[in-house]
């Protein structure tokens, strides 16, 4: 096991290198660089362009330099843990990502909290009911919320928590606890305004959860070792919590691995539509704007989080069902 | 010379006798200082205002108010706090509201054969942190940024160049600074009223600590280590950010200063103590204490405001959202004026003469061509369809506002007439058409043109649509090509681009001493020629030279405007180069005169109710002097 673990670790290095090398070259590739997107947004507006400034900029930020020496930069900086510099905020990338990065991990643990709050329990009782009134009805209400497109119930939720509660139009909290330190009254304007996206964000995902939950569980639900343990008289309750529902959670635990860079980067169409103080609209605009040292070290981030993720989740799986230690060991 | 007539009289008013003009009438210290001021942190107001300060009248539609209050704007991002600096609009000379140029931070200037500027300064007239503001600051600016080959490798910046020829610049006194010139510059002053200001002067007792000249390179090399800069340049340009206002700590003569440091979602920008306006009065302006920048994604920009949560917009807010935010006034409390933007067109179509396809090069090059195009525009139609019928059919030419109209420039050529359009095409030997109706160009191909669009607006797209109707009749098939922004300069600049869409001339209001410039080949960002416009900027390194007689006729007029003695010169000047771009069509406006939703909360007071919107030459809401803007009691 151990073993198996270190050659994991060990592959990550090459994954990683190949990421990046990836992230560099994909950022780069729309014609022109952060400078001259800079020009055209400025043009755009009508202001007025020096182009001796946009010169001596260009040096200064390093992108007269080739791509290979650029990239060299960047990456052995990030060995260093320098991220590098963010053009449009003109300041260290870590400094503008972290004020937000705690914000984001707030909605989207919320969002994940009501997300498995809602869909297990809809999911058994989906599987143990199926084809019941029940069972059409919730996965009708789950197949809505899939269907409807977030950004939509996203405005409509806005508009009717403003009419109807006075509740600011986006945003995690009203303008005046933003950069104010922590109190009771600004924890109170935060949770005013993070059921909206949470429940936004949760809708499409409790959805997909409730129909794998469903699915998963049925299948083992007909299994023998049910039958079995239900005609030595084994109480419903505790035979489905022993059994099937242990098996049918394994695709839960797959997930992790996918969760953990959700959580850091947020669902970024909302959190753009409702303006939220989030890393998504961040990586957004960066993109944009080729901002690309800031959106480089933040999808290198991620790519990292997904990677760890991945492993975390085969050692638990490894370790939740031994079929899985065989089957790795015999292809080996 | 009649033009600075008015600074002249000034002048000699206040210059005469310094000592027995310094205001000696009332002042009413801000409430929000008494405290500081008590304690001795502060001096009194008499000590922090100059000895002559600027005094605003305040009479008509705008009243003297009372201090106090907060203003709430929303923007769309953290760079927009610059804002703030625009609307703020103090400068050494400002346009006042006939765009005329005033002496502001400056107490008077005078200027002789356009060649030499005195600028005299006000006694005692203090930045932000207390220090007085002197002749050093500019010395500072000229000697140590504008001209050291390490912070400015391409020399200072250009309107304060001539023809290669740097100014001298003298410092008589402390409160005396003279730039001249061998030849005239009538860049100079406008470039220092511009909304982004060229500032010729820096807070020297600030910027020294970061300076290779005047810090030890130990502490320098701290700083450098301390902020991940490459070199002290680095550090340097970032502390001194007027405009962007980044900075906390940088000195500043603006009504109100940034007190937050980036990144941040929110921005509060506090009274200027030492600000140097008062109104009749005495109160110290500005009247609002304070001003507070949310930040918000620019597409919840109008919501937010129909929610209320903006005291003063009109930034991210567009024609569409009018009826909206009409419906949202009673229940926010606030009133929507329409103001009036002053570009020259609210969109243009930019016919590429430098394409490089040659069979549409030469027909693009063809004046009968470019007219037929105009001819063939159905402008009423798309008035009524896209803008409710509330612009105004117009070429791409100056506005009836200032004092360069003419009704001609708006309406020849913009008639809906088929049949002229179509007799205009034949005569160019396009009388050939395909089974579609489409005319044959000379070597067999459709006459299609691809019209690129930097796709921000649907509003373009729709406007493509009609003119696409309208010219299928005259035989001329138009497809809409949208892109992003920088693929769609790429395109034109590469030369790849047949036509483009994109909004007309920046200053619709021009005077005769308004640089001209923006009506002949001058600059690579001029759509109708990039190549030829990068000639001239780059002095013939790159681009190619003007071949069309009358480009060059403009690139001539253009130098002789800025050589010109008398203003009745430069107004010649100035009509004979409308008169060519009306007749040659180098460009094809559409509609012009395009209304501007403004949100003004109710509270707020001296907000004018008509205005024009558009950042040059107005500064946005700047010259209407947003630190004469005060709130009524509700809301101090």
């Amino acid at each position: 096991m151990a073993a198996y673990i270190l050659r994991r670790i060990l592959t990550m290095i090459p994954t990683l290198l190949i990421i990046s090398a990836l992230v560099f070259v994909i950022i780069q590739l729309p014609p022109g660089d952060y400078l001259e997107s800079h020009i055209a947004e400025l043009q755009a507006q009508g202001e007025s362009i020096d182009e001796k400034k946009i010169q001596f900029l260009r040096e200064e930020y390093g992108l007269d330099k080739p791509m290979v020496q650029q990239y060299w930069v960047w990456l052995t900086g990030m060995l260093h843990g320098d991220f590098g510099y963010s053009f449009e905020y003109d300041l260290p990338v870590t400094e503008v990502v972290g004020d937000r990065l705690f914000l984001t991990i707030l909605i989207s643990t919320t969002t994940i909290l009501f997300t498995w709050a809602v869909a297990f329990p809809i999911g058994i009782y989906s599987a143990t009911h199926q084809y019941s009134w029940g069972d059409y009805g919730l996965s009708t209400l789950g197949f809505l919320g899939l269907a409807t497109p977030n950004f939509l119930l996203a405005l409509v939720m806005l508009y009717l928590a403003n009419v109807h509660f006075g509740t600011s139009i986006g945003g995690l909290m009203d303008a005046e606890y933003i950069d104010a330190p922590w109190s009771f009254d600004k924890l109170v304007s935060v949770l005013e305004h993070l059921w909206i996206p949470v429940i936004v964000i949760g809708t499409s995902g409790t959805a997909g959860m409730i129909r794998r939950l469903r699915a998963n569980l049925l299948d083992e639900l007909q299994k023998q070792y049910v039958t079995t343990g239900r005609a030595k008289g084994l109480p419903p309750g505790k035979l489905l919590r022993k059994y099937p529902l242990r098996i049918a959670l394994n695709f839960f635990v797959a997930d992790i691995g996918n969760l953990l860079p959700t959580v850091i980067s947020g669902a970024e169409i909302v959190a753009v539509v409702m303006s939220l103080p989030t890393t998504g609209p961040l990586l957004l605009s960066a993109l944009q704007s080729q901002d690309m040292y800031l959106a480089g070290s933040f999808l290198m981030f991620l790519a990292l989080l997904t990677v760890s993720g991945v492993l975390v989740s085969d050692i638990l799986l490894a370790l939740l069902d031994p079929r899985i230690r065989l089957g790795g060991s015999q292809a080996r | 010379m009649r033009r600075y007539l008015p600074a002249l009289l000034l002048l000699l008013g206040t210059c005469g006798l310094p000592a027995a003009s310094a205001y000696d009438g009332p002042l009413i210290e801000p409430p929000v200082l008494a405290q500081r001021v008590d304690s001795g942190e502060l001096a009194p107001l008499r000590e922090r205002i100059p000895g002559v300060p600027k005094i605003v009248e305040l009479a008509g539609e705008k009243t003297p108010g009372e201090y106090g209050g907060e203003l709430r704007l929303l923007m769309g991002k953290q760079k927009d706090i610059r804002q703030v600096v625009i609307y703020s609009y103090a400068r050494l000379v400002c346009f006042d509201t006939d765009f005329e140029l005033v002496p502001d931070l400056l107490q008077s200037y005078e200027v002789r054969d356009n060649r030499i500027f005195t600028l005299h300064l006000r006694p005692g007239h203090k930045w932000s942190d207390g220090h007085p503001f002197t002749s050093e600051d500019f010395r500072f600016y000229w000697e140590d940024d504008a001209t050291n080959p390490e912070l400015s490798p391409g020399g200072p910046e250009s309107p304060l160049v001539v023809d290669g020829e740097l100014p001298r610049v003298e410092y008589p006194d402390l409160y005396t600074v003279r730039y001249s010139w061998s030849k005239p510059n009538p860049y100079f002053l406008p470039a220092l009223a511009g909304a982004r200001p060229l500032y010729i002067y820096k807070p020297a007792h600030y910027l020294r600590q970061f300076h290779a000249r005047y810090q030890s390179a130990e502490k320098l090399q701290q700083m450098i280590d301390a902020e991940k800069r490459r070199n002290w340049m680095g550090v340097y340009v970032n502390k001194d950010r007027p405009y962007k206002a980044t900075n906390p700590d940088l000195p500043t003569l603006e009504p109100w200063i940034n007190t937050t440091e980036p990144p941040a979602e929110r921005f509060i920008f506090a009274r200027n103590p030492y600000y140097h306006r008062i109104d009749q009065n005495g109160r110290q302006l500005p009247y609002i204490d304070s001003i507070a920048v949310n930040i918000a994604s620019s597409k919840l920009v109008p919501a937010k405001t129909g929610a209320g949560e903006s005291d003063l917009q009109a930034r991210y807010l567009r024609m569409d959202n009018y009826t909206f935010l009409k419906t949202a006034a009673k229940r926010s409390d606030f009133d929507v004026r329409l103001w009036q933007t002053s570009k020259g067109a609210h969109m243009a179509l930019y016919p590429d003469l430098n394409t490089q396809d040659p069979v549409y090069r030469d027909l693009l090059r063809d004046v009968r061509f470019r007219r037929a195009l105009s001819l063939a525009i159905n402008r009423h139609e798309i008035n009524q369809v896209v803008f409710f019928g509330l612009v105004e059919e117009s070429n791409n030419t100056v506005l009836r506002e200032g004092p360069l109209f003419l009704p001609k420039y708006q309406s020849k050529w913009t008639e809906f007439n088929l049949k002229r359009a179509n007799r205009l095409l034949d005569e160019l030997g396009l009388d050939k058409r395909d089974d579609r109706g489409i005319r044959l160009m000379a070597d067999g191909r459709p006459l299609e043109i691809l019209v690129q669009t930097a796709g921000e607006s649907t509003e373009r797209t729709d406007v493509l649509e009609l003119i696409h109707d309208s010219w299928l009749d005259a035989g001329i098939m138009l497809y809409t090509v949208p892109s992003t922004r920088e693929v769609f300069r790429n395109r034109i600049f590469s030369g790849e681009a047949v036509m483009s869409i994109w909004s007309g001339l920046e200053n619709g209001i021009p005077n005769a001493d308004t640089s001209p410039a923006e009506l002949a080949p001058t600059s690579k960002y001029q759509y109708q020629w990039p190549q030829w416009g990068s000639w001239y900027e780059t002095r013939g390194q790159s681009g190619e030279p003007p071949t069309l007689p009358a480009a060059r006729e403009l690139v001539e007029l253009n130098d002789r405007w800025a050589a010109a003695g008398s203003y009745q010169e430069r107004r010649k000047i100035w009509q004979r180069m409308l008169e060519i771009n009306l007749e040659q069509m180098f460009t094809i406006g559409i509609v012009n005169h395009v209304p501007h939703p403004v949100v003004v909360n109710n509270h707020l007071h001296n907000v004018p109710q008509k205005g024009f919107y558009d950042i040059s030459p107005g500064a946005y809401f700047g010259i209407y002097k947003p630190d004469t803007f005060w709130f009524d009691e509700a809301r101090r």
